[in-house]
């Protein structure tokens, strides 16, 4: 029987005064099922605070949070054997080699002393630090201890990865190292990602549904994966020439548009209407095409509608009412 | 196959219990701790004292040697109280130095490199790491302290032979109990510091500072107000007082040793309130 990897019932959380997590309730993931889960949020917004609550550093005033099934706050034993941490800030043990710090992380994550120890060799050359791994990790650069961070979050295999800003600080290489490993760890060992980033490429690139958060509160949550797999085409198109007939044509064509006046259409093209039959009923039409552009609502513009940037995204501005 | 050949793959063998993850602690610790040379050193140089005390220990039980010497040192020579009550002043002394060296590395790193969060995002409790760097301290001391104590006791009583470790198990019990006591005062005093603050010289001279600041200053306060009352706020006279009382030792003049034991509870107590304060996760402003 599945059951999800982060279920929130009416989560509150305090820190001092402050009321940091304000009821917050989602279900999130599919456990047994590897999946990438997106936190998304402005500073501020409570992704930290989420993390940790999840990890046990945080008690919850009220609420209740499972991770895995288990209770963040009646089984954290639990549900500390079975997570990874990558925390956001610098965290290491500085005067020892990357090897006895990794093979110290398995250890106290409960693996016996032999296979702590080639583990800690394998995971560090599987996240590209091999060469290194001798080295006291007081000498490492930035990217280095990312990884090595990383390493000490994957070594015991758990079940569920949580990765705080994981490319933070990284140059394009490192950063898409990074990534390619999230995407191993989905796909090729089935594990969960709880991902929380202020990069919306990152989120897009490798997660299958994001969670947007503001000021305490999870203002919305969507499925990338779906959103992909949907193949539906926005077309952005400005036109010259009488286009009264257009909004009819488009119907016949099985596609839908929507005019934005001054001859700019929204068109919403389904999966089985080629482009080319848009450029026929185009020419048919007698019209001029000044701009045609292939549009998908981004993750970008869901996460500023969430924030109140926008009002509406390109996808919600093309959808016409279905065909009867 | 070549380890870098191998792969990524999640583990699916046994894992360790409890226990075994909680020694994990204090073994990687007493290794590393092991492997620095000064502390080494300084643990050699501990054992001169109980070398010296054995050998007086050996001196006392040859008749020959003693008839030939003057009357003063013959009269020196019984092995008691008295002597184990030298032997564990100075010893306790050497354990202050050792806690001094040794001590400061064991919290302050991990705290000045952000390792918390990464101990206590696995099955680790902030007690069970606590009293894991509590048991890597007090084993340490204790290989200065009450373990050649009872080795000296050991000695004599072999040496003495007829009953001599039956007629005074108390002073092998008070060895014990005494030192342990104050390894363990030590040893929160030496982690208090570490986790204090984050360099650790300057929390190794807290630790100086702690015993022997405190010690002059209530003597000074016992100067001002004429009276003998203020040694239990010095921990190394209250420590003493408790040892006086176990070895059944006539005590010096001032506060019983009930008073001295609650007074090494009291700061015990304080230094565990300190260290649970210090050492958490994240830092949580309010």
């Amino acid at each position: 029987m599945t059951s999800t990897v982060v279920e929130l019932d009416d989560l509150r959380v305090r820190l001092g005064r402050r009321e940091i997590l304000r009821g917050i309730s989602c279900r999130l993931g599919v456990s047994g099922v590897g999946r990438v889960i997106g936190l998304l949020g402005p500073n501020g917004a409570g992704k930290s605070t989420l993390i940790r609550t999840l990890l046990g550093f945080h008690r919850p005033a009220a609420g209740r949070a499972l991770v895995l099934g288990c209770d963040c706050r009646k089984e954290r034993r639990e549900v500390q054997r079975r997570v990874g941490y990558m925390p956001e800030t610098d965290a290491f043990i500085g005067n020892m080699s990357a090897v006895s710090f990794l093979t110290l992380m398995a250890r106290l994550s409960g693996l016996p002393a032999k296979a702590a120890l080639e583990r800690a060799h394998r995971t560090l050359f599987q996240v590209g630090l091999g060469e290194a791994r001798y080295r006291e990790l007081g000498t490492y650069s930035l990217g280095m201890r990312q990884m090595a961070r990383l390493a000490q979050a994957i070594i015991h295999g758990p079940d569920l990865v949580v990765l705080d800003e994981p490319t933070n600080g990284l140059d394009p290489a490192a950063r898409r190292r990074m990534l390619r490993l999230i995407r191993e760890m989905k796909e090729e060992q089935g594990m969960n990602v709880l991902l929380s980033s202020h990069l919306l490429g990152d989120v897009e690139e490798v997660c299958d549904e994001a969670v947007i958060m503001r000021e305490g509160g999870i203002v919305h949550a969507c499925n990338l994966e779906e959103e992909r797999r949907s193949n539906r085409r926005f077309i952005e198109l400005e036109v010259m020439g009488r286009d009264a007939g257009l909004g009819g044509a488009l119907e016949a064509a099985g596609a839908h548009g929507i005019t934005e006046g001054g001859g700019r259409w929204r068109i919403v093209l389904p999966p089985e209407v080629a482009i080319d039959a848009l450029w026929g009923l185009l020419a048919r039409q007698g019209l001029l095409v000044r701009k045609l552009a292939h549009r998908r609502d981004t993750l970008e513009e869901i996460f500023l509608k969430a924030m109140g940037r926008i009002t509406h995204t390109p996808g919600e501005a093309g959808d016409a009412p279905p065909r009867s | 196959m070549a380890v870098y050949r191998m792969g990524y793959r999640r583990y699916a063998g046994p894992v360790t219990g409890r226990w075994e993850r909680f020694w994990v602690l204090p073994r990687v610790a007493w290794r590393r701790l092991f492997a620095e040379r000064l502390i080494v050193a300084l643990l050699m140089a501990a054992l001169v004292w109980p070398l010296l005390c054995a050998l007086y220990i050996y001196v006392s039980h040859q008749a020959e040697l003693l008839g030939g010497m003057a009357r003063p040192l013959r009269d020196l020579a019984g092995i008691g109280g008295p002597f184990f009550i030298v032997f564990m002043r100075v010893q306790a002394v050497l354990a202050v130095l050792v806690a001094a060296l040794a001590g400061p590395g064991l919290i302050a790193p991990d705290l000045a490199d952000n390792a918390l969060q990464l101990y206590f995002s696995r099955p680790l409790s902030r007690a069970a790491y606590i009293l894991g760097r509590l048991l890597t301290l007090s084993g340490l001391l204790s290989l200065v302290t009450w373990v050649p104590g009872l080795v000296l006791f050991g000695i004599q009583a072999g040496m003495a032979g007829g009953g001599w470790a039956g007629a005074n198990w108390r002073l092998g019990a008070g060895i014990v109990a005494g030192l342990g006591a104050w390894i363990l005062l030590v040893s929160l005093v030496a982690l208090a510091a570490s986790a204090a603050v984050k360099m650790r010289v300057v929390a190794g001279g807290l630790v100086l500072g702690f015993f022997f600041v405190l010690g002059g200053a209530t003597a000074m306060i016992n100067a001002v107000f004429r009276s003998t009352w203020a040694g239990v706020l010095n921990p190394a006279w209250a420590a003493r007082r408790l040892w006086y009382a176990l070895l059944g030792v006539d005590p010096p003049a001032g506060p019983g040793a009930w008073e001295s034991a609650a007074a090494l509870v009291t700061i015990a107590l304080l230094l565990l309130a300190l260290l649970a304060r210090r050492l958490r996760p994240v830092e949580v402003t309010a």
